[in-house]
């Protein structure tokens, strides 16, 4: 957690405060007058919350610069999109959900009085977890995602499977992250 | 800067004794403040020049735990806290004045 939000900061900072973040954790780990175990790590855990905090308030100012310095690609290299192709993107994934869950209403109604049962029905089931599954990763890996914070686009995809990860897919999703540009020194 | 409650707690406990250095987690427990409101907030300190940290010297008899970074008030910056801590007691106790004025001229 503390290595992660390191990551915010320019290397030689980040490993200044990386080391001077892990020292007190260490030291509230071994902080005497909390005599619960589980206590102190209650207080860690804390610790660590309000370090990723620090962490976000103390490099925004330096990206934001970075940002109106006219870096438009300064995070994910994603270029704005043109509303007609995510319109596209949108129909296109409205037509492939259409077509598999037409698929399955036709499979169940053609087996449905026969042996073999609502078996297509229990098809979706994985189907439905894999395309959740796929959409969390993608979130999880993206450097940014558009519009929404990503957690908000993780809640959409879980609440409405699948149509909230074809939303995702259509309007939210950038691409896989790409490598940072170097980072302006911190003044 | 605005002096704010968690400010002012931190201010105190480093006003307490400026001489003396103290490591984050310390502070977090003397002035009662979360690491996310004492970090940027000594980041800031430092920044105007306030505050300078330095990290320990390992020493032998540690047992092994890594260094920590001391902060430690600047001359400027125990100059600024005194002054700062002492408006805010008087605007403190100025307030109460007020608030117990109506008690001066109630008939009772």
């Amino acid at each position: 957690m503390i290595r992660g939000s390191c990551r915010r900061f320019p290397a030689d900072v980040g490993a200044d405060r990386y080391r001077e973040w892990t020292a007190e954790l260490s030291a509230i780990l071994d902080d005497a007058s909390i005599r619960s175990s589980f206590l102190r790590a209650l207080r860690a855990l804390a610790f660590c919350a309000g370090i990723a905090t620090t962490a976000r308030q103390l490099s925004r100012p330096a990206r934001a610069d970075y940002r109106s310095a006219g870096n438009e690609r300064w995070r994910t290299g994603a270029p704005r999109t043109r509303p007609g192709a995510m319109a596209v993107r949108v129909a296109i994934g409205l037509a492939a959900y259409l077509i598999v869950a037409g698929l399955v209403t036709v499979t169940t109604g053609l087996t449905a009085g026969s042996h073999l049962g609502a078996w297509p029905l229990l098809l979706v089931v994985p189907l439905g977890i894999g395309f959740d599954a796929y959409c969390l990763r993608d979130i999880a890996r993206a450097a940014d995602v558009r519009y929404l914070r990503k957690w908000v686009w993780a809640l959409i995809c879980l609440a409405q499977t699948p149509l909230g990860g074809i939303l995702y897919l259509a309007i939210g999703r950038i691409g896989p992250a790409q490598p940072l540009p170097p980072m302006p020194p911190r003044t | 800067m605005k002096l704010t409650a968690p400010l002012e707690r931190v201010l105190r406990v480093l006003v307490a004794d400026p001489g003396a250095s103290h490591y984050g987690y310390d502070l977090m427990k003397a002035a009662r403040v979360p690491s996310g409101t004492l970090y940027p907030m000594l980041a800031r300190l430092q920044q105007e020049g306030l505050v300078d940290s330095q990290w320990e010297d390992q020493r032998p008899d540690a047992g092994g735990r890594p260094p920590r970074k001391y902060y430690r008030l600047t001359a400027e910056g125990a100059r600024v806290a005194r002054l700062e801590l002492a408006r805010a007691t008087t605007a403190a106790s100025g307030t109460r004045h007020v608030a117990a004025w109506p008690a001066h001229g109630s008939p009772s």
